[in-house]
């Protein structure tokens, strides 16, 4: 049985959509999928090394053990986005005769194997190897090895149950959020206790016992509730939320597009994927910490640009680019109804415009950086408002990739709206920034990049009119092709 | 009111449809039938500028339906349930619409008042999104959503599939009083020659394309067609 269930799993995977893709994207996946790999890799062979020199009076390993909780949680924060409860493809199982703990156990075992518990192994085994080589005691790293694993899994188990309610996200979000709160403001410092478990862990290495014992607990949490809810209606069905009385009826001063604005908002709210990626693009915010913290990074100007243009846009751009295909699943209804394009993208506009203005607002804290960095925001979000949104909008006509609102993406599957062509329009929203900042830069000076940086998107605004004119004639032009791609069967 | 000439509609040379003439007037209800892969949902996808025609061309009240949009603002459809914003309530879809077509939130409800019945207390007030509606009540939704905005052609696919049976005969009822009494011009397609011939003045018969019939419908009609569609199964 499980030879076939095995067979019909490589059908599925060779089969799927992001296979039949071209052969440029397939690369592009191995490369990610070994990028970050590497990435694990190295960073467990290197770990080690890093910690002795970073922190030569601790032990490596319990620096490790004291950071871990971090770890985890991340990952488990990861998980709860981009992966997905396995149930949902039991259905035709249901009725053919194979008893239902094989199914389970099967489908449960299945996301043993996920990139996202690979992982931790490539980073956690290195590092295993170089404490045994380094003389740690064997059985101590063994059984610490175990554990680390374990643990992983037993996260990979506990977010299918925390993906069953929202409750419990959100509960676990507020616990964890009260903990750092009080660890900053030094009241009480929860990870201490964590460190100390999982010194425990190591230092004893019978208690490996203990992940062990939970791995089996939440598995046969996981076990049980699939088995009780194996009927049509129950666990497998995809729960059917009750409709909130969205009204929005402020946004009727936008005359028009007011219609459009009101269906997207209820878009965005509504449906699992395009809210995963409101979620994600508050986390480009974050972006700028990266290179202002870097000293390397302050004296090459034109990097920062990028990052700059990138604080504010980072809606704009995980969300604009999928511009037409949010609205695939019902594409041919648009476009028998009597609306013009123009009132249609103007809607994705305004809220694209809307989210950049927000996340300027959110960015305000970037002035610690000096106001040098504060004006670089403020002229990366002009580029965002006056050309980045009608590139991306561009862009967006040239995609026809149906995307799934309800379904969350999946980390390395889902190509949904991602092919070389949207590879090729992305170059200039990276590097017009950094090429409208550098060249007068280098030719004048540091407010000169600022200002032509800046007023590139204020032209761009002059000249809505035109250029929503011709995004328009290159919607319509592509409207057969559009309609016939997001027709196609996913 | 629909002028169809010379259409035809080819996938790598494959001819799917080939019309030569086909005369739609005013007020009519028109009765599509054939079998699966006929050419009924690619006929109604050229009406609504869907898919471009490979020759000829659809004139609908005289404007060229591939050319202009002005068709757009009288003719209304429901082919499928990809007309529908799974996201939304029923309601909400409703005034959606209305939006789209120029009718205010009290036209609408005057509207959906009249068909309460038809709705049968399952569509409104449910606070269930569409994409959590059964197929029957999604279908509800959307032929009365082809309704709003005072359409002078609307055009239905399979309206009659999924529907219980209560709701198959309260639909008949709709399409009948909308050709006859207000005067628009329906197209119907559907796979029940029963329900076709009860509602349909006129029925033409599709097959690989082509139109093999076209039948002015009266008690004969019905007969006709079952012996048609026999016959071609037995070939």
């Amino acid at each position: 049985m499980i030879k076939q269930f095995i067979s019909l799993e490589w059908k599925q995977f060779k089969r799927s959509s992001y296979f039949q893709k071209g052969i440029a994207i397939k690369i592009l996946l191995f490369l990610a999928v070994l990028y970050f790999g590497g990435c694990a890799l190295i960073l467990g062979i290197g770990l080690f090394f890093i910690l002795k020199k970073a922190l030569p009076e601790q032990d490596p390993i319990t620096t490790v053990n004291n950071f871990l909780i971090f770890w985890f949680l991340l990952d488990l924060v990861i998980r709860f986005f981009m992966q997905q409860l396995p149930v949902m493809n039991v259905k035709p199982y249901m009725i053919i005769p194979i008893k239902r703990p094989v199914v389970i156990n099967y489908l449960l075992g299945k996301t043993a194997i996920h990139f996202f518990n690979f992982l931790p192994l490539l980073m956690f085994a290195p590092f295993s190897v170089v404490l045994l080589v380094k003389g740690y005691p064997t059985l101590n790293v063994i059984a610490w090895f175990i554990a680390m694993m374990t643990i992983t899994l037993v996260l990979n188990f506990t977010n299918f149950l925390i993906n069953k309610s929202n409750i419990v996200f959100y509960s676990l979000v507020t616990v964890l959020g009260g903990l750092i709160l009080l660890r900053m403001y030094n009241i009480f410092d929860a990870t201490i206790y964590f460190g100390e478990a999982f010194n425990a862990l190591y230092n004893q290495p019978y208690l490996v016992i203990i992940p062990l014992a939970l791995l089996f607990v939440v598995y046969k949490l996981n076990f049980n509730y699939i088995k009780n809810g194996f009927y049509l209606d129950g666990a497998i069905s995809q729960k059917v939320k009750e409709a909130d009385g969205l009204e929005l009826n402020f946004l009727n001063r936008f005359g028009k597009i007011a219609p459009f604005l009101k269906n997207d908002i209820k878009l965005i709210w509504r449906n699992v994927r395009p809210k995963q990626v409101m979620l994600m693009s508050f986390f480009f915010l974050f972006y700028g910490l990266v290179f202002f913290t870097q000293k390397i990074y302050m004296d090459k100007p034109a990097v920062l640009a990028f990052a700059s243009m990138f604080i504010t846009g980072g809606f704009l751009i995980s969300f604009g680019q999928l511009v037409p295909s949010w609205d695939s699943e019902y594409y041919k209804m648009l476009m028998s109804q009597n609306i013009p394009y123009r009132q249609y993208l103007e809607s994705k506009w305004y809220l694209m415009v809307f989210a950049v203005v927000i996340s300027f607002i959110l960015a305000t804290p970037y002035l610690y950086f000096g106001i040098d960095i504060y004006l670089m925001i403020l002229a990366g979000a002009s580029f965002n408002i006056g050309l980045n949104s009608f590139i991306t909008l561009l862009g967006g006509a040239l995609n026809r990739v149906p995307v799934e609102l309800n379904a969350k993406a999946k980390a390395f599957s889902n190509t949904n709206g991602f092919n070389p062509t949207q590879l090729l329009i992305s170059l200039p929203k990276i590097f017009l920034p950094m090429v409208l900042f550098y060249i007068p830069y280098k030719l004048i000076n540091f407010n000169a990049g600022l200002l032509v940086l800046g007023l590139s998107g204020i032209i761009g605004i002059l000249f809505k009119n035109v250029i929503f004119n011709l995004i328009e004639r290159i919607y319509q032009k592509g409207k057969y092709k559009t309609i016939a791609a997001f027709s196609e069967k996913k | 009111m629909i002028t169809t000439t010379q259409l035809s509609k080819a996938y790598n040379a494959v001819q799917v449809l080939d019309i030569e003439h086909l005369d739609i007037p005013k007020g009519q209800s028109f009765g599509l039938v054939g079998n699966n892969g006929a050419g009924k949902t690619t006929y109604f996808s050229l009406l609504l500028d869907l898919i471009q025609p490979t020759t000829g061309r659809i004139e609908n009240n005289g404007v060229l339906v591939h050319e202009s949009e002005d068709w757009k603002p009288f003719t209304s459809a429901f082919i499928d349930e990809s007309f529908l914003i799974g996201y939304l309530t029923a309601e909400e879809y409703f005034y959606f619409i209305g939006d789209l077509r120029g009718q205010s939130k009290a036209d609408v409800d005057a509207l959906l008042a009249q068909f309460e019945d038809f709705f049968h207390g399952e569509i409104l007030n449910q606070k269930k999104y569409l994409r959590d509606l059964s197929k029957g009540n999604q279908k509800k939704a959307g032929i009365v959503a082809a309704l709003i905005g005072n359409p002078e052609v609307i055009i239905l696919d399979e309206p009659f599939a999924n529907l219980d049976p209560t709701t198959q005969i309260r639909l008949k009822g709709i399409i009948k009083d909308l050709a006859q009494t207000k005067g628009i011009t329906v197209l119907v397609s559907s796979h029940d020659l029963l329900h076709v011939t009860d509602v349909c003045e006129r029925i033409v018969v599709l097959e690989k394309g082509k139109i093999v019939k076209d039948l002015e419908t009266n008690e004969a009609t019905l007969k006709e067609l079952e012996a048609h569609f026999a016959g071609e199964t037995a070939v």
